[in-house]
C-alpha cells in the first residue's frame, strides 16, 4: 500500500519529523550536503541515533552523547575502546550492524540519525523518513575518509568545531610522537598483518590505522601485497611471507587474547624466521580496533597503542 | 554354488590395471613435483630444482623443505581419503552421485567446527577430532536416508537429501555467525578449503585415524564387491551386508573428518576421481579403490599447483577450484543416456 | 472366446436422455450457472479459506506488535492514516511494507516449491535447495563487495537467480523424466556459485561482509519497495499461470507413460513448470534473499491439510505466506531489540521438519 502511495508516506513521515522536532526543540534547521543530496538538520539536535561505529566515536568525541547506537560487531554492546567515554550514561541498542531495528530507531524518537557511507539506499529511504539521516559523502578507503567523515558529522551535530578540534589533538600528538620515535631510532618501517589459519592477512595502506602508522613516521609498505585499490586487505602466501620487511609488524586480532593469536603465528615457521619476530618487534593489537573503527577517539586510542609499543 | 560365485567375483586377471597404474603412478610423480616446484612466491622452479639436487640457497631450502613439502604431503593425504571416501560412500549407496560434499557429510564437519570455534577454541588450535564427530554425524544421518536405496531407486534422491541437510547445516552456521562476530570473521575463511599454513603436526595427528580407515576399506573391499552383486548374493557368500554397511559408514566419516579437519571442505574430489576410476578400470569396486590411491592426490595436487600459481602473490583457495573442476563432472555423470546405477 | 463378447450388444449408457441435474461426484461441490457448471473440490475449498484465516489473523497480529505494541483497532485506525502519527508511521511504513513483502515472497516461495516438487515427485525439489538461491545470492555479494558492474543488489539477485537457472537449464538440456537433470545440475551449479560467494566473503573486510549478510541469509527488513512492486506484478501473472498448469501437473504425479497417455505434452510442459518455479523464485529472492525452507515447508502442510485429488497450489502460496509471517513476526520479537533475519528462523524452524521427512524410514511421494 505505502509502496504505492509514496507521496501518502513521504507526508506521513514529514508529519512525524516535524511532530518530534516541535516537541523537543524549536526547528531551526540548517542545510547539510551528504551523500543522498541536501538535507535540512535541526539546529541542536539533542536525541542522536548513530548507526556506525565512526559515527558514534565522532559524537562522543564532539561531546554529544548518543540517546540510540548499533551494537559492534561482536558483542551486544559498543566496542570495547569508547567504554571508557560513555561514564554513566549509555546509548539504547538499536539492533546489530547487519540487521538495523527500525522499529527501536523510532522508539528513541531521534531528531538526528547518523549512518555510515555504506548504508543501503533501501534503509536510507525509511531512516530519512524518521529524522534527517546523515550520510557522509565518503572519499573511499583512504587514511584521511575518517577526517573527512567526521567533519560532516560534527557539522551535522552543529559542533564541527568539536570535532576538529579532537582531529587536530590527533594530529598534533601524532606529529609529536612521530618525533619521539624519530629521535629513539626504533625504525622507519611497519607492516599491518591479521593472522588467519592459513596463513597472513595484510592490511591495505590506505586503511585508517595505517594511516595513523604513517603519521606517525612509520612507513607502511603494503603497495605490492594488496591487490587493486580499494581493497581492505589481501591473504598473503606464505611463501611471500619474507616480503613482510617492515621494523614492527602490527598483528591484529578479533578476540582479546592477542597473545594466542601471536602464539599461533608463532608455530607457523615461516613466520617464527622473519626477522622482526626475533627482533620482538610484533604487536598484537585489538583487531576490532585496529582494523576496523575509526573516528578521532579511535585514532587516540591506536596512537596509545603505538606509543605503549614504540616509545614506551 | 557359493563356491562358483565366489570364482565368479574373484579379481580377474586384470590387465587393464596393470596397465594404468603405473602409468598414473608417473603422472602422481609429476605432480608431487611440481608441487615441490611452483608456489606463489619468488623461489621458481630453477632455484628448486637446485635444493632437490642437494644445493641451493637457504630461502629457497626453507621454502622447499618447511612449506611446500610439508603442503605436498597433506595434499596427497587430502585426496588419497576423499577419493577413497567418494569411492566407498558411492559403492554402498549405489549411486555414482554420492559424493561427501553433495551428501553433507563435509557439512557436518564444517558446522563441528564452527560450534567449537563459537564455544571459544581458536582457528589455528582446532582438533582434529571435532571435525571427524562432525563428519561422522553428517554420514550417519546420510546413511540413514541412504539405508533403504534398493538397486531400482533413482540416485537423485540421495542427493537431494544431501543438498537439503547442507543448506540445514549452512543455515545453523548463519545462525551462529549472527550472534558471534569473532566466529563469523574466522570461518568465512575456513569454509572455504585450502592447503595453504597447514603444517606436518596436523598430519600427524589425523594419520592413525587415516590408517585405520584405509585398513578397515582393504577389508570391506571384498564384501562390498560382492554386495554390488545384490543383497542376496552377499549373504549366500557369508558377508553380513548390515556390518559392511556400518563399516563403510566409519570408514568414510574418518577420512572425511581427517581431509576436513586439515583442509576445510574441499568439495567434487570424491566424486570426480571415483568417476575418473571408473571409467579408466570398470565399475568392479577393487579396481576403483586401487585406481582412487593415485588419482585423489593427482588432482588435489594439480589443483593446489593451479591455485598458487593463478592469482600470485595471494593464493585462490583449494576448494574454490575443485568446485570448478567438479561441477562440469557432476554434469556430465547426470548427461549420461541414462543415470547409471552402481 | 473373445467373439462372443464381441458380438453382445454394449449397454449403451443412458447418456442423452439422462436428467439435467447430475449429483457431483463425493467431495465435490457443483457450482452451476446456466449451462455451465464448475467443481469445486470442498476439501480444497474449506482447506484455503482456513489458512485465509489464519494468515488474516497473524498478519493483524503482524501489525499490533513490535517494539511498541498496538491495540487491533489502533493498529486499523494507523494503517488507514488517523490517529497518532507516530503509529501511524510504524503501521504504514515499517510493518505493512514489511507484511506486504512476507506475503508476497512467501506466497511466491511456497508456490515455485510446490510446483517443483510435484514435477519431480520428490518433496525435497525446491528451488531453493537446489541451488537456484546460490546464483542470486553471489550475484548478490558481487554487487555489494563492489565487484563488476554498479547495478543494484536486489537487481543483482534476480540477473543471479536468472544465470543459474538458464545455466542450470543449458547444461540439462535434453529430454529426461522429472526434470531430474535439472535438479543435479542445479546442484552442480548451485555449489561454484556457493564456492564464488565464498570466495567473495573471505576475500573483502568484516564490514562489507556484514554488509552482504542480508543476501546470504535472506531477511525482510527494509527491503526495496521496487523490487517488492515487481515481485506482486510476477505473481499476479504466475499464481492463475499455476493454476492453469495445474491439471497437467496432476496427472505427471502419475508416471510418464499415464501422463502422456492422458493427453499431457511432457516436454513443453515440463519446460513451463520449471521456468514458472524458476522465475517465482528469482523474484521472491530479489526481494528478501534466499530464506530458506519456506519452499518446503509450505506445500508440505497445504499437502496434509488436503486431500491427495489434487495439486495444493493455492493453499501452498497461502501456507508459504502464513509462515513468512509468523517467522518474520518471531525474528522480529525474540531477542528485541536485536532482530533475528526471518531466513535464520525459517531455517531453525524448518531444520528438524526437513531433519524428520530425512530420517523417515520410506520417502513418501509427492501424490
Amino acid at each position: 500500500m505505502s509502496v504505492s502511495l509514496p507521496r501518502a508516506s513521504t507526508l506521513i513521515g514529514a508529519c512525524l519529523v516535524a511532530a518530534i522536532a516541535a516537541a523537543v526543540t524549536p526547528a531551526q534547521a540548517r542545510t547539510l550536503d551528504t551523500a543522498h543530496g541536501e538535507i535540512e538538520v535541526p539546529d541542536a539536535p539533542e536525541r542522536v541515533v548513530t548507526l556506525y561505529e565512526g559515527a558514534l566515536d565522532a559524537a562522543l568525541a564532539a561531546g554529544v552523547m548518543p540517546v540510540g547506537a548499533v551494537t559492534t560487531r561482536g558483542g551486544d554492546d559498543v566496542a570495547r575502546y569508547i567504554a571508557p567515554h560513555l561514564g554513566d550514561q549509555r546509548p539504547a541498542i538499536v539492533g546489530v550492524v547487519r540487521e538495523i531495528n527500525m522499529e527501536a530507531v523510532v522508539g528513541e524518537r531521534p531528531d538526528l540519525i547518523l549512518a555510515g557511507p555504506s548504508l543501503a539506499d533501501a534503509q536510507y529511504a525509511l531512516l530519512s523518513k524518521i529524522a534527517p539521516t546523515v550520510v557522509p559523502q565518503s572519499p573511499g578507503i583512504t587514511p584521511e575518509a575518517w577526517k573527512v567523515e567526521g567533519r560532516q558529522f560534527g557539522e551535522a551535530l552543529g559542533r564541527e568545531d568539536a570535532v576538529n578540534a579532537a582531529i587536530e589533538g590527533v594530529e598534533s600528538r601524532a606529529a609529536e610522537l612521530a618525533e619521539r620515535v624519530d629521535a629513539a631510532e626504533v625504525g622507519a618501517t611497519a607492516n599491518l598483518v591479521r593472522w588467519m589459519p592459513q596463513g597472513p592477512l595484510v592490511m591495505s595502506d590506505r586503511l585508517f590505522a595505517s594511516g595513523l602508522l604513517e603519521a606517525v613516521g612509520l612507513d607502511v609498505a603494503s603497495g605490492d601485497l594488496v591487490n587493486g585499490h580499494g581493497v581492505h586487505s589481501d591473504p598473503l602466501s606464505l611463501e611471500n611471507l619474507s616480503r613482510l620487511q617492515g621494523d614492527w609488524l602490527f598483528l591484529a586480532t578479533l578476540n582479546e587474547e592477542g597473545d594466542e593469536a601471536l602464539a599461533a603465528a608463532k608455530d607457523s615457521p615461516a613466520f617464527a624466521r622473519l626477522p622482526v619476530v626475533d627482533n620482538g618487534r610484533v604487536v598484537p593489537v585489538d583487531g576490532q580496533l585496529w582494523t576496523s573503527a575509526n573516528g578521532p577517539l579511535a585514532a587516540e586510542a591506536i596512537l596509545d597503542d603505538i606509543e605503549a609499543a614504540l616509545v614506551p | 554354488m557359493s563356491k562358483a560365485a565366489s570364482v565368479n567375483i574373484e579379481p580377474r586377471p586384470s590387465a587393464g590395471l596393470s596397465r594404468v597404474m603405473p602409468m598414473l603412478s608417473g603422472l602422481l610423480a609429476l605432480a608431487v613435483l611440481a608441487s615441490l616446484l611452483w608456489g606463489a612466491g619468488e623461489v621458481g622452479p630453477a632455484r628448486a630444482l637446485a635444493v632437490l639436487a642437494g644445493h641451493g640457497d637457504s630461502e629457497a631450502r626453507f621454502v622447499v623443505e618447511t612449506l611446500r613439502l610439508p603442503r605436498t604431503l597433506i595434499g596427497i593425504a587430502v585426496g588419497l581419503s576423499l577419493g577413497v571416501a567418494g569411492a566407498l560412500l558411492q559403492a554402498v549407496s549405489r549411486n555414482p552421485l554420492a559424493e561427501p560434499g553433495l551428501l553433507g557429510v563435509s557439512a557436518g564437519a564444517a558446522f563441528a567446527v564452527a560450534v567449537a570455534l563459537w564455544l571459544g577454541a581458536s582457528a589455528a588450535t582446532l582438533r582434529v577430532a571435532v571435525a571427524q564427530v562432525g563428519a561422522l554425524g553428517g554420514c550417519l544421518a546420510v546413511m540413514s536416508v541412504a539405508r533403504l536405496r534398493g538397486p531400482g531407486d533413482d540416485p537423485v534422491r540421495l542427493v537431494l537429501a544431501g543438498a537439503a541437510f547442507s543448506a540445514l547445516l549452512a543455515s545453523l552456521t548463519s545462525l551462529l555467525l549472527l550472534f558471534d562476530q569473532r566466529t563469523a570473521d574466522e570461518i568465512r575463511f575456513w569454509v572455504v578449503g585450502s592447503l595453504a599454513g597447514r603444517r606436518l603436526d596436523d598430519l600427524a595427528a589425523v594419520l592413525p585415524s587415516l590408517g585405520l580407515a584405509l585398513v578397515v576399506t582393504a577389508l570391506i573391499a571384498r564384501p562390498l564387491a560382492a554386495l554390488a552383486l545384490g543383497e542376496r548374493v552377499a549373504s549366500g557368500l557369508g558377508h553380513r551386508p548390515g556390518r559392511v554397511r556400518a563399516l563403510v559408514v566409519i570408514a568414510v566419516a574418518l577420512l572425511v573428518g581427517a581431509a576436513t579437519a586439515i583442509a576445510g571442505p574441499i568439495a567434487f574430489v570424491g566424486l570426480v576421481v571415483p568417476f575418473a576410476a571408473r571409467a579408466l578400470a570398470g565399475p568392479d569396486i577393487r579396481r576403483t579403490l586401487w585406481l582412487c590411491l593415485p588419482l585423489g592426490p593427482l588432482m588435489v595436487l594439480a589443483a593446489d599447483v593451479v591455485s598458487r600459481r593463478v592469482v600470485a602473490p595471494s593464493e585462490l583457495p583449494l576448494g574454490v577450484l575443485t568446485a570448478l573442476v567438479g561441477a562440469p563432472v557432476l554434469v556430465a555423470v547426470v548427461r549420461a543416456r541414462r543415470l547409471p546405477t552402481l | 472366446m473373445s467373439e462372443t463378447l464381441m458380438s453382445e450388444p454394449l449397454p449403451m449408457p443412458a447418456r442423452a436422455d439422462a436428467p439435467r441435474r447430475v449429483a457431483p461426484p463425493p467431495g465435490y461441490w457443483r457450482l452451476a450457472w446456466g449451462e455451465r457448471h464448475l467443481l469445486i473440490e470442498r476439501r480444497a475449498l474449506i482447506v484455503s479459506l482456513l489458512l485465509l484465516g489464519l494468515l488474516t489473523a497473524s498478519s493483524l497480529a503482524y501489525l499490533c506488535l513490535g517494539q511498541q505494541v498496538l491495540s487491533p483497532a489502533g493498529a486499523w485506525a494507523a494503517l488507514k492514516g488517523e490517529g497518532d502519527p507516530l503509529a501511524g508511521f510504524l503501521v504504514r511504513e515499517l510493518r505493512f511494507p514489511r507484511l506486504l513483502a512476507a506475503w508476497l515472497t512467501g506466497a511466491a516461495f511456497a508456490l515455485a516449491g510446490c510446483l517443483m516438487q510435484t514435477l519431480a515427485r520428490n518433496r525435497l525439489a525446491t528451488p531453493g535447495i537446489i541451488g537456484i538461491d546460490n546464483g542470486a545470492t553471489a550475484f548478490a555479494v558481487a554487487s555489494v563487495v563492489g565487484l563488476g558492474v554498479s547495478l543494484a543488489p536486489p537487481a543483482m539477485a534476480l540477473v543471479g537467480a536468472a544465470t543459474a537457472a538458464a545455466v542450470t537449464f543449458g547444461v540439462a538440456s535434453g529430454g529426461d523424466t522429472r526434470g531430474y537433470r535439472f535438479i543435479v545440475a542445479g546442484i552442480g551449479v548451485g555449489a561454484v556459485f556457493g564456492a564464488v560467494t565464498q570466495l567473495l566473503l573471505a576475500r573483502v573486510d568484516i564490514d562489507t561482509a556484514n554488509q552482504a549478510y542480508p543476501w546470504t541469509v535472506g531477511t525482510l527488513n527494509a527491503r526495496p519497495g521496487g523490487a517488492v512492486a515487481v515481485l506482486g506484478i510476477g505473481l499476479a501473472l504466475g499464481w492463475p499461470l499455476a493454476m492453469a498448469l495445474a491439471r497437467p501437473l496432476s496427472l505427471m504425479r502419475f508416471s510418464d507413460a499415464v501422463a502422456r497417455g492422458l493427453g499431457v505434452g511432457l516436454r513443453r510442459r515440463r519446460a513451463q513448470i520449471l521456468g514458472l518455479s524458476v522465475l517465482l523464485t528469482a523474484l521472491a529472492v530479489a526481494v528478501a534473499g534466499p530464506v530458506g525452507m519456506v519452499g518446503l515447508i509450505g506445500p508440505e502442510i497445504a499437502r496434509s491439510l488436503s486431500t491427495s485429488r489434487g495439486v495444493p497450489l493455492t493453499a501452498s502460496a497461502l501456507a508459504g505466506a502464513l509462515v513468512m509471517v509468523l517467522a518474520d513476526l518471531t525474528g522480529r520479537l525474540l531477542l528485541a531489540p536485536i532482530e533475528l533475519p526471518v531466513g535464520i528462523v525459517t531455517a531453525v524452524v524448518g531444520g528438524p521438519w526437513l531433519l524428520w521427512i530425512l530420517m523417515r524410514p520410506t520417502h513418501r511421494r509427492v501424490s
